[in-house]
């Protein structure tokens, strides 16, 4: 008996490496911050380029610093929100501060998920103060100023090769110009609902849109009213709506290049294709990195210049923001936003992203100028060093009321070639024009989300090809000629056999 | 000295626990999800994802879809290895587990790094965006080739010659021998190869995606679909059991062939 009960445990200790697995980690001392972010969505040294900083590790050296306490960082990332999601629900209070983006940050909101800001951090952060007020108004008017604040934001347009055709830019001042047979197989657009979605009812709408648009110029409507409108129409998710769009979008993958994931940068870039359907950070990123230029060594690395565009009808305002889930330790929560929120960490983020932060301030305001300005002289702005006059690309509407008083409201000015007001600068920080005409995609509740997931699913299963319609009738033809040649050949087998024999079964001998 | 003695129940205690922590409960679990919905944060039983999934036509074409892209890779391996691993059993040459090795090599590679590798070298003769489903059958060839290979070439190797002698001096020509002989036999061989194929065919997505440029949804991709971006685990679920269902279809079907030649059953490798 015990020999029996000692070998159990031994056979038990064979298991023991799987319960390891499952064991958790020894308990830290320090306080600890769990955050929870995109994949590539923070400033950190990466294998090829060092020269980036750690703004994790900086954020618990400036906290250790500050109030005496050691902080540890527990920084894991996710590729989807609805992944993010997901993880919530299965761990509730597994994390401290999370990023969802704007549609999933209403859902949240809206099922209670997350807690809501301190008094103190809301009047009294770097958030607070740097944070650009049209994003603070943009909050406030949709009343989500309490619960979320902005990490990232921008819009979503096309990134092209301008070299492509003589019409190319006018074309694309529509979203329909990629289902022109024009420019068949040379774009891509995103492999995902929501945003194809919205691609699919500007098309749909594009008469409404542009009647909105003339109602608006001639002043018969205001800008709010222009814009609620436009807001309904893109968050439009009835029947005849989902038909129409899908209609739209199967009609545009017959001309498509492909969709993507993420490899629309590098086929960008390589030139595998000349048109992107693109958020505004990864069309700056894209833009950058297909540029031609000088390497260390003085070599001229040949390369293409990119325009982004976002066409006439509208567009969409999209933001990433950090919420704190319910059961989190707001006051370091609060803490590392207010970390991200100072000017020099948020620039220092928008170069390594490349996507553009909520904070304005000067710090910001001084890098913008340092990236894209253009005046030959830092005191007489406005021409180049050939003395041709610049374009002015107003940012007041960004910067305004966030300056430590190098800056007066009204100075956000850059000046910019003409050329150049179509690259990067234009995906950084889009015009106030563009933004009258952006629209907040709303979230979807679960009926809708599985009507229009239905939709897309046609768009990407149909229609079926001719060819593989013959392929399956030669397929079911082969398989019944074989089971009738095979039922044939069994009677015949049978049949053989002759009259004396002995049929001896497999195996009998 | 106590001797230790473990008796066979003890031994497998670790595959025990295995089996009913990633096979057993995580099946149990699929069944679950599959026969249930969410309604307002309950959940319910329910066939809802069931007659969903044979009443919608996206689901249905990219069943019948899958199953053309699976048949017809399938095919096109059996054709190509077929006659390869024949020659390669049946060649005298000495050193032919080198040449074997060369083409079961590519499955010691990463197969992403392959297909990834495929993609480029498609762009480079212009392929890539022009024909979706040319690029996506390519790329499952491709990528299970040696899968085929390998099976075909262990039957074959092992197939006793005084068989093929005796069928020959029965008065067989070599077409006959082949068609009446060798091909029967090598049979589990091919079964064990279809199945190698067709299963991952039908789910591979990362080729589809790679080289069909996201314009291609089979079965995998679609399950990969209702669990990561439409947070339906129910439907991805049902989906699973559908796959689960057809592919047992499949063996059941198969596996007549496979007790019929129960002396050959070595070479069921896999």
């Amino acid at each position: 008996m015990r020999k029996q009960i000692l070998s159990t445990v031994l056979a038990l200790c064979l298991a023991f490496p799987f319960l390891l697995l499952l064991a958790g980690c020894a308990a830290e001392t320090s306080l600890i911050l769990r955050v929870y972010n995109w994949e590539d969505y923070i400033s950190e040294p990466t294998e090829n380029d060092s020269e980036y900083v750690d703004l994790i590790s900086k954020f618990e050296e400036e906290y250790e610093e500050k109030t005496g306490q050691k902080i540890t960082v527990e920084y894991s990332t996710f590729g989807t929100n609805e992944n993010m999601y997901n993880e919530l629900q299965i761990n509730p209070g597994s994390y401290d501060l999370v990023c969802p983006s704007d549609y999933m940050i209403m859902k949240m909101i809206s099922e209670g998920m997350v807690e809501e800001f301190s008094q103190d951090f809301l009047t009294n952060s770097n958030y607070a103060k740097y944070a650009s007020p049209y994003i603070k108004d943009l909050f406030e008017e949709k009343g989500w100023t309490n619960y979320a604040t902005v990490y990232m934001w921008g819009t979503m347009g096309y990134v092209y090769d301008p070299e492509l055709s003589e019409t190319i830019e006018e074309d694309l001042s529509s979203w329909s110009g990629i289902w022109k047979k024009e420019y068949a197989e040379v774009a891509t657009i995103k492999d995902s609902v929501r945003d194809s979605y919205f691609l699919g009812v500007a098309v749909a709408y594009r008469e409404e849109l542009m009647q909105l648009k003339e109602r608006f110029e001639q002043g018969s409507i205001d800008a709010k009213a222009y814009n609620d409108e436009i807001t309904r129409i893109m968050n439009l998710t009835d029947e005849e709506t989902l038909e129409k769009t899908k209609d739209a979008l199967i009609q545009l993958k017959e001309n498509l290049y492909g969709f993507e994931v993420d490899s629309g940068k590098q086929d960008m870039i390589a030139g595998r294709i000349s048109i992107n359907f693109a958020w505004s950070g990864d069309a700056v990123y894209t833009m950058d990195d297909a540029e031609p230029y000088i390497d260390e060594n003085g070599k001229e690395i040949p390369g293409i210049y990119l325009n982004y565009i976002v066409p006439e009808e509208c567009s969409n305002i999209w933001f990433d923001g950090w919420v704190m889930p319910k059961g989190a330790n707001t006051e370091l929560a609060e803490a590392f936003i207010d970390f991200l929120s100072a000017p020099e960490n948020a620039v220092e983020n928008m170069n390594f992203i490349g996507y553009t932060s909520a904070i304005a301030g000067d710090r910001v305001f001084e890098e913008m100028i340092d990236w894209y300005d253009e005046s030959a002289d830092p005191e007489n702005r406005g021409t180049d060093e050939d003395g041709n006059a610049l374009v002015a690309y107003d940012l007041n509407y960004f910067f305004n009321g966030t300056s430590d008083g190098e800056y007066e409201n009204g100075d956000f000015i850059i000046y910019v070639s003409e050329e150049s007001a179509k690259r990067q600068i234009s995906a950084q920080y889009p015009t106030e024009d563009v933004l009258t005409r952006s629209a907040i995609m709303q979230h979807f509740d679960d009926e809708t989300n599985a009507s229009v997931n239905e939709m897309w699913e046609e768009v990407k299963g149909l229609p079926i090809p001719l060819w593989a319609y013959i392929a399956i009738a030669a397929i079911i033809v082969l398989i019944l000629v074989a089971a009738l040649s095979f039922a044939y050949k069994g009677k015949r087998r049978n049949a053989k056999v002759k009259k004396g024999y002995t049929v001896l079964k497999r195996g009998a001998q | 000295m106590v001797k230790i003695h473990f008796s066979r129940k003890q031994l497998c205690i670790p595959y025990g626990l295995f089996l009913a922590l990633f096979v057993v409960i995580p099946m149990l679990l699929i069944l679950f999800y599959a026969f249930t919905e969410t309604v307002d944060g309950t959940i319910r039983f329910s066939f809802a994802n069931f007659l969903n999934f044979f009443t919608s036509t996206a689901k249905l074409s990219t069943l019948l879809m899958s199953f053309t892209i699976a048949i017809i890779s399938t095919a096109i391996c059996l054709l190509i290895a077929y006659p390869l691993a024949y020659i390669l059993a049946r060649s005298k040459f000495k050193k032919k587990n080198v040449l074997l090795m060369l083409f079961i090599m590519p499955m010691w590679i990463n197969f992403v790094l392959r297909i990834t590798a495929l993609r480029e070298l498609l762009d480079l003769i212009g392929l890539l965006g022009t024909d979706n489903y040319l690029n996506t059958i390519i790329g499952m060839v491709y990528d299970f080739l040696p899968f085929m290979i390998l099976p075909l070439y262990t039957t074959l190797e092992k197939l006793d010659n005084s068989y093929l002698e005796a069928a020959a001096d029965l008065g067989g020509n070599k077409f006959t021998v082949f068609t009446r002989v060798t091909f029967p036999l090598s049979m589990p061989g091919v079964i064990s190869g279809i199945t190698m194929v067709f299963m991952p065919s039908m789910t591979n997505y990362v080729v589809s995606d790679t080289l069909g440029n996201f314009n291609i949804t089979i079965l995998g991709k679609l399950i990969d679909q209702y669990f990561t971006t439409y947070d339906n685990w129910h439907m991805g679920s049902m989906i699973s059991i559908i796959l689960l269902v057809i592919i047992f279809l499949t063996m059941l079907l198969t596996g007549r062939f496979k007790d019929e030649n129960r002396d050959a059953r070595g070479a069921n490798l896999w």
